[in-house]
């Protein structure tokens, strides 16, 4: 108690100041409005912080690496970024089986982000992206789409085989022309679907990439927050000094 | 400046926490009532400045700010930080809950250095040295954080050389932006308010 009225004389000898914030000079009023006078002055910090934060949009960031994949014509295209889209470059790829937790192969991205590899064999994937200081994701591409990858060729070749074993069986050229034609039109609609899903493919990891950046929504909760816990804090601490 | 999670082992995350916890009380134990509503400004500083970011190399880093925390909160430091860096983990996903305790010791205890080194000279010394004192408190935040996760780091067999000087390369220059932020912050409360330097320990 000493102490503050040290205080209160102090900042009471200081006209400047009280005239900067508006303070009264009543005894009263100025002892309780003296604790939270103070942190008026660092508010400008945390709004000027805030204001940096909205001017520097599209700047590079550390904290959180995201991992995207996604398995084609029996490759796997992995891409590391960080939270508001900058690549991870250079970084370690670990690639395990989901099922069975073993490694299979390893390998570091390129400067885009981008790291490739031929699929292994036929299991789930788990993608582990260590970016340098400590971060790191992963992700996991599922049993289905790994076959759907693979698959194309698996799947085509038995269906071949099928095919071959019905034309020995039943010498029907006619049937064969049907199937091989049918086998063409898959390619051809395959290959010209993964030529008009390519955009979509690109606005998809760009969403996902805005949505991993915090919001504002995020920001300000979370200064709302803190001054709820401290709103509890302070409550207790009243409730014991009373 | 925050581990993921999955990269430490438990003894070390144990110990991060354990630390962290020792520090916390000791912070509570010094908070009086005129302190709380400054620890929680400060708190939602730290809280936002870790989403300013510069850019760098292969990598990029952000602010900190724990420097500033710090040298006017003293071991208050660690019940801030504590709070700005769980809501970062809830919030934003940044580090995480099971690394907590190692983030909050790796950013807190360099803070209260800066406190120990540099709060006498904030508040006795005359403009240029409060500048100076400010400056190396922000720069030793930003620094000795670094120091710490590699330390952390290093448990999980990466080579302490090379990690280290990774880590303190990339914050040099957080360091330099760290520390004229603390030093323009420190000067203006000391110009406006001068008792909110003191720190009742």
């Amino acid at each position: 108690m000493k102490k503050s009225e040290v205080r209160s004389q102090k900042s009471g000898g200081t006209p400047k100041n009280q005239r900067f914030f508006g303070a009264e000079d009543s005894g009263t009023v100025h002892e309780k409005l003296k604790g939270f006078r103070g942190w008026q002055a660092s508010i400008v910090v945390c709004i000027l912080l805030l204001t940096a934060y909205c001017l520097l949009p599209s700047t590079a960031s550390a904290h959180r690496v995201n991992v995207y994949a996604y398995a084609e014509d029996g490759k796997v295209f992995v891409e590391g970024y960080f939270v508001d889209g900058t690549k991870a470059m250079n970084s370690l790829v670990e690639v395990f089986d989901a099922e069975t937790g073993q490694k299979l192969l390893e390998g570091k991205t390129n400067k885009e982000g981008l790291f490739s590899f031929r699929i292994p064999r036929l299991t789930a994937l788990r993608l582990v992206l260590t970016a340098s200081m400590g971060h790191k994701n992963d992700y996991i591409i599922s049993r289905e789409e790994v076959a759907e990858a693979l698959g194309q060729s698996g799947v085509n070749s038995q269906e071949a085989e099928v095919s071959k074993q019905r034309t020995g069986q039943n010498d029907e050229v006619a049937a064969e022309r049907v199937v091989v034609s049918s086998k063409e039109i898959e390619r051809v609609v395959t290959k010209v679907l993964d030529r008009k899903l390519q955009p979509i493919k690109n606005i998809l990891l760009k969403m996902q990439q805005e949505a991993s950046r915090p919001g504002m929504t995020e920001i300000i909760g979370g200064i709302g927050y803190i001054m709820g816990i401290m709103g509890i804090v302070l409550y207790f601490k009243s409730r014991r000094n009373t | 400046m925050h581990i993921s999670e999955g990269i430490l082992s438990t003894p070390v995350l144990t110990a991060g926490a354990a630390l962290a916890m020792g520090g916390v009380a000791l912070g509570l134990k010094r908070m009086d009532y005129e302190k709380i509503p400054e620890v929680a400004v400060l708190s939602s500083a730290f809280f936002v400045a870790s989403l300013i970011h510069v850019p760098l190399g292969p990598t990029s880093v952000h602010l900190v700010l724990n420097g500033l925390v710090g040298v006017l909160l003293g071991w208050m430091a660690f019940p801030s930080i504590l709070v700005a860096l769980a809501l970062q983990a809830l919030l934003f996903q940044f580090g995480g809950f099971t690394v907590l305790g190692v983030n909050t010791f790796n950013m807190a205890a360099p803070a209260v250095a800066s406190y120990y080194l540099f709060n006498l000279l904030v508040r006795r010394g005359n403009r240029a040295v409060t500048a100076v004192a400010a400056f190396l408190s922000g720069a030793l935040g930003v620094g000795g954080g670094a120091f710490l996760i590699a330390l952390s780091l290093v448990t999980t067999g990466e080579e302490f050389l090379s990690v280290a000087r990774l880590v303190f390369l990339a914050h040099l220059p957080v360091m330099l932006i760290e520390g004229i932020i603390t030093s323009f912050c420190v000067l203006f409360l000391k110009k406006v308010k001068p008792e909110i330097l003191e720190v009742g320990m």
